[in-house]
């Protein structure tokens, strides 16, 4: 395992040197692949220019962390600890010593300058160099904004580095779920890392299951405003909301990725059933018909299928079935409850959730090798995992401190990291279609 | 000198037994006014006999729910028929109803921990629904209930035991309109 990994990595060093000797003005893009090991990155600290007016200290150092803490969580990047950074001399953005930084064993190295024209105003100087070709200068890009966005600003310098990489930008997305910690169930949202949490809706009835629209201005959630589980769209900078359906129970809306379609359950015909909606003409069609319970459908990202919950053999089971409702083909094979299928964004793998001895742990089934693999273990009840926009990272809920919270882990389970901690707080789900936003 | 002195210690003498007396009178006590008391005896209205409806009619929809005419059942785990040991409470539950005709019950289906969010929509709808139909054979009309899935999102008991999963494993009935 070791020595492929070697392998691996020598191939990749390779393609990346050779790609940097193209010429200057080629883009780079490099499909950083599992089990391939990480770019090492050197960022020096974050530093005030000789012209800013003001040098705020906790202004750098939440710009410094915000970054540091990204791209450390990537999983594409791996940041060269900071004690190396003593071994030679100190950082000079003028005049950068790269045979230096390569003696660390640094393959990037990010300049971070920061002025402050004034004290509620950040420009942000963010310069990548390539450390091991002579310095090459990779990209550079100024970011500026009011004050109080220091932490959106590192986002957008860390989106902007995942980008040049050919990656998923996935540092400025939002994560939507449910919190009690105002008295009811209530809709709120936050960075992905758990920063800037805010509440949504504000009322005193119950508002659950919340999903995103393709364009990320709308959220889909069931309320009881009207004392029925009724499907809502909520417009996030409009504030208006628009009933879908409101015929007995409606929940579980998922937008699909290509398409104004949403797809949906809804028990309005006397059992749980699934339909796709078009949110263009408002026309319906029905997906499925039989007298057992299908519930939580899922988009794969070509939306072409649709991944779904059943209990037509006896016990909810995984399915998968072509988006007109035909082809349905049986996806989990042992256990006896299965539930929450979600494709992740390149279309590879399906989140799960399975209870054994009434507690729920999170799996991944490989669509290619038709295998699984557990990624929570004998920790408390886990529930409703969402992927990243990247497919790298999972969010979900978990017990396994006594009351519900949020938790984030990567994509093989490893780096736990909670979220939330007032309230309880659980159904996350993580904006999927990032790329869209970011088109320039 | 020495008369002088006599009429001085008299003088003293008198002024001395003066005092006293003053404080004597100062003391006794002021005798307070006799307050009578005086109480009305109004006439205590008659209570108007009202019938059962009207006392039904006058308490608020709470009112009534509280009183628990209509009881809870429960189910089974991921199941939702009508065990044989709910069906004389939603015996008693069908008669009450029948005898207050103008009633209309939203019918709730909630679920225990145990299964997932999503399945547990349709679940506790499936319930409701059971619950319902039992009713519907027992004669009350469709039109008069209604059904609501919580799911497992309004357990009544915290506990991760299988008496608070059997608690929260029910239909509650909601009396909405009288």
């Amino acid at each position: 395992m070791g020595e492929k990994m070697k392998t691996i990595r020598i191939i990749v060093i390779l393609t990346l040197m050779t790609t940097l000797y193209l010429g200057a003005q080629q883009e780079i893009r490099i499909r950083i692949s599992e089990g391939v090991s990480m770019i090492p990155v050197a960022m020096p600290a974050v530093a005030f220019t000789a012209q800013s007016v003001v040098k705020d200290d906790a202004v750098r150092a939440e710009i410094e962390d915000t970054l540091w803490n990204d791209l450390e969580f990537s999983r594409v990047f791996r940041m060269v600890p900071r004690e190396h950074y003593g071994y030679i001399e100190a950082f000079d953005p003028q005049n950068i010593r790269f045979r230096d930084w390569e003696s660390i064993q640094a393959n990037i190295l990010i300049s971070c300058q920061v002025e402050m024209p004034e004290a509620s105003r950040i420009v942000m100087a963010f310069r990548v160099y390539d450390v091991r070709n002579g310095g090459r200068f990779i990209f550079g890009r100024n970011f500026g904004g009011k004050r109080e966005f220091a932490r959106l600003i590192s986002h957008r310098a860390a989106d902007e580095m995942m980008k040049q990489f050919g990656e998923t930008p996935l540092f400025t997305s939002k994560i939507v779920f449910v919190s009690n910690r105002d008295g009811n169930e209530e809709i709120y949202m936050m960075d992905y890392d758990g920063g800037r949490q805010r509440r949504i809706t504000i009322n005193t009835w119950m508002d659950v299951l919340p999903s995103w629209s393709r364009d990320h201005e709308k959220i889909l959630f069931t309320t009881y405003r009207n004392n029925n589980p009724d499907l809502l769209m909520f417009h996030l900078y409009t504030g208006k909301t628009e009933f879908l359906s409101t015929q007995r129970a409606n929940y579980c809306a998922d937008w699909a990725p290509e398409s104004n379609h949403i797809v949906y359950t809804s028990t309005k015909s006397g059992n749980a059933e699934l339909y796709v909606r078009d949110m263009d003409t408002g026309r319906e069609r029905r997906l499925t018909f039989n007298r057992v319970i299908d519930t939580t459908p899922n988009w794969s990202p070509s939306g072409r299928e649709i991944a779904f919950t059943s209990a037509r053999t006896g016990t909810p089971q995984i399915y998968i079935m072509d988006a007109e409702g035909t082809n349905v083909r049986r996806l989990t094979t042992e256990g006896n409850y299965h539930d929450s299928p979600e494709w992740s964004p390149d279309g590879t793998r399906i989140l799960f959730v399975s209870r054994i001895e009434s507690r729920f742990d999170i799996f991944t089934y490989h669509v290619r090798t038709n295998t699984i693999t557990k990624l929570t273990e004998n920790a408390g009840r886990n529930e409703n995992p969402s992927w990243s926009p990247d497919g790298r990272h999972i969010v979900f809920t978990s017990n396994r401190s006594g009351g519900y919270q949020l938790y984030l882990m990567d994509y093989d389970g490893a780096n736990l990291k909670r979220l939330t901690s007032t309230g309880e707080n659980k159904m996350p789900k993580w904006q999927k279609f990032t790329h869209r936003r970011f088109d320039n | 000198m020495k008369k002088l002195l006599t009429v001085c210690v008299l003088c003293l003498a008198m002024l001395t037994f003066f005092n006293g007396c003053k404080k004597e009178v100062q003391t006794e006590p002021e005798p307070q006014p006799v307050v009578e008391k005086v109480e009305e005896v109004a006439p205590q209205p008659e209570k108007p006999q009202l019938t059962e409806e009207e006392i039904f009619m006058q308490k608020t929809l709470d009112q009534i729910n509280s009183e628990g005419h209509l009881k809870m059942i429960h189910f089974d785990f991921d199941k939702y028929f009508i065990r044989e040991d709910m069906k004389p409470i939603l015996q008693k539950n069908s008669e009450w109803l029948l005898n207050h005709d103008s009633v209309e019950i939203v019918v709730e289906g909630h679920c225990d921990e145990r299964g997932t969010v999503e399945y547990n929509m349709a679940l506790g709808e499936k319930r409701a629904e059971s619950a319902m139909k039992y009713l519907e054979s027992l004669g009350v009309p469709t039109e008069r209930m209604r059904i609501i899935s919580y799911g497992k999102n309004r357990p009544l008991v915290k506990g991760v035991d299988e008496d608070s999963h059997f608690m929260n494993r029910r239909s509650e009935f909601k009396v909405v309109k009288k």
